[in-house]
């Protein structure tokens, strides 16, 4: 049994990076966990959702029989468009993102380091530099509050949270908080600071596995999942 | 009037021989110009250089079809992995590469070459993309230049032989009508190509279209050929959707 007691890392961090969302902010969600996050907006709390193919305003999944072929989100999963949304071309979507018009970005992240460096597009396959950056490195560029949404540990328990990132950037000090199924850290002006942790994790815990140096943040506290 | 650039697949798909370098409207896997990629794939129409947003969706999606049989020599776009197919070729060497760019650089190139500039200046990734070493092939190290104290990439435009979009609805003038998230950059890639395709569900009589839903004005089309309709399109995508696990299978009683 992990220190979740068996709860989906993927979901505890989606539910934790939901809490972070403001109400009547535009948000856009990257691929994988931060797309779960739309799942757990907390009661009261609506957003509009920004879609890099073209859209502000779409909502949940429709039924199969309503699925429309031209209406999907980033990842081209089928999605619905709510009341009030607007579409719009790719040039202006992508031009909305480097210029300031989406204010939070949850992004997955491969490395996040102390100087809120993000690192998601690429790592070394074959000899080659491997994916693809996709809108990720625009976000970085333009949105004022990225949050880097990514597991504490690899799966051989080495910390993603460096002390100076390795891979090829996504985004230079652009995050500005970290949630992972460990801890939420604020990247502030002097460096990391930790604002909760998993309930029942201490201090101590998080600085096992955590390669960057952090400070400890005086509202310290359990996560409220 | 006499204009009438309603033709056959072949007729339009003549224009497009082995070795053209190729723009295509899609975005994963939407929006994807399906008679058309089936017919290169169909033709094995080869040696191409492809300009595309990403390299397509796996499974029945169809535009990774193109890289799964090699038809692709060299991708220029913004992801070389949303397609397994994509990534293979690419990994294995078949497919070249010289450089990956942000979305909205990409689409800003296309634009440029659309709209007959001389490229476009781009703040995102200075610093990070201009790294020695990270793309070893590309023709010339990246260029960047100051304006106001801030550094730009100078990008140039992005260019095609042939361009090939989908709508929805086109007429005999050439103009097209997008549906949501399908319109794309697909304008853009039709005016940055010498001669467009554009793939539509429906062809309409001339005036159909409210002139203010004219996504794409005619002048900037050359072919305008039938696509699947709208209501095959639907049934392809939820099918593959289905596959995939993005929506369960309908069980009876479930109303659209």
């Amino acid at each position: 049994m992990n220190h979740l007691h068996g709860r989906d890392p993927r979901v505890v961090i989606a539910q934790r990076c939901a809490q972070e969302l403001r109400d009547g902010e535009v948000v856009n969600l990257g691929i994988g966990i931060p797309t779960m996050t739309a799942n757990y907006l907390p009661p009261g709390i609506n957003v509009i959702f920004h879609s890099e193919n073209g859209c502000f305003g779409f909502g949940p999944k429709p039924t199969t029989l309503g699925a429309d072929s031209d209406i999907s989100n980033a990842s081209t999963e089928p999605v619905t468009l709510l009341p009030g949304a607007a579409i719009m071309d790719l040039a202006t979507s992508l031009g909305a993102m480097r210029n300031g018009y989406i204010a939070t970005s949850v992004l997955g992240g491969l490395e996040v380091d102390q100087e809120g460096n993000l690192a998601n597009w690429a790592h070394k396959r074959n000899g080659k530099w491997w994916p693809g950056i996709g809108g990720g490195m625009d976000l970085c560029h333009g949105v004022p509050r990225i949050i880097a949404a990514l597991q504490h540990t690899d799966k051989h328990g080495n910390s993603k949270i460096k002390k100076r990132t390795h891979l090829p950037l996504t985004g230079k000090n652009c995050v500005k908080t970290i949630v992972t199924d460990h801890a939420v850290f604020d990247v502030g002006p002097d460096g990391l600071v930790l604002r909760e942790a998993f309930p029942g994790l201490t201090v101590e815990n998080i600085r096992a596995i955590t390669e960057a140096d952090f400070t400890v943040s005086p509202k310290f506290g359990p996560m409220t999942l | 009037m006499s204009i009438n650039k309603v033709m056959s697949l072949e007729a339009a798909m003549a224009h497009v021989p082995a070795g053209t370098r190729l723009m295509m409207g899609e975005f994963v896997g939407a929006g994807e110009p399906a008679k058309c990629i089936e017919y290169l794939v169909a033709n094995k129409i080869g040696r191409l250089t492809l300009i595309a947003v990403t390299s397509g969706l796996r499974g029945d999606f169809l535009m990774g079809k193109l890289f799964a049989a090699g038809l692709v020599e060299e991708y220029i776009g913004t992801h070389v992995a949303t397609s397994t197919e994509a990534s293979d070729a690419y990994l294995s060497g078949q497919m070249k590469v010289k450089e990956i760019f942000p979305m909205g650089t990409w689409a800003e190139k296309v634009r440029a070459g659309g709209m007959g500039l001389g490229g476009c200046l781009v703040p995102v990734g200075v610093g990070i993309l201009d790294a020695p070493g990270l793309f070893p092939d590309m023709d010339e190290p990246k260029r960047t230049i100051e304006i106001n104290g801030r550094t730009f990439f100078v990008e140039e435009p992005l260019t095609a032989e042939v361009s090939i979009i989908r709508g929805w609805r086109g007429d005999a003038l050439g103009n097209v009508e997008f549906r949501y998230m399908a319109a794309q950059n697909q304008k853009d890639l039709a005016m940055a190509g010498r001669f467009t395709i554009a793939e539509v569900n429906e062809i309409v009589p001339v005036g159909t279209i409210p002139p203010e839903r004219v996504g794409c004005p005619g002048p900037f089309v050359n072919a305008v050929v039938q696509s699947y309709t709208l209501e095959q399109q639907h049934a392809l995508y939820r099918e593959n959707w289905i596959k995939l696990g993005r929506l369960p299978k309908p069980s009876e009683g479930d109303a659209a």
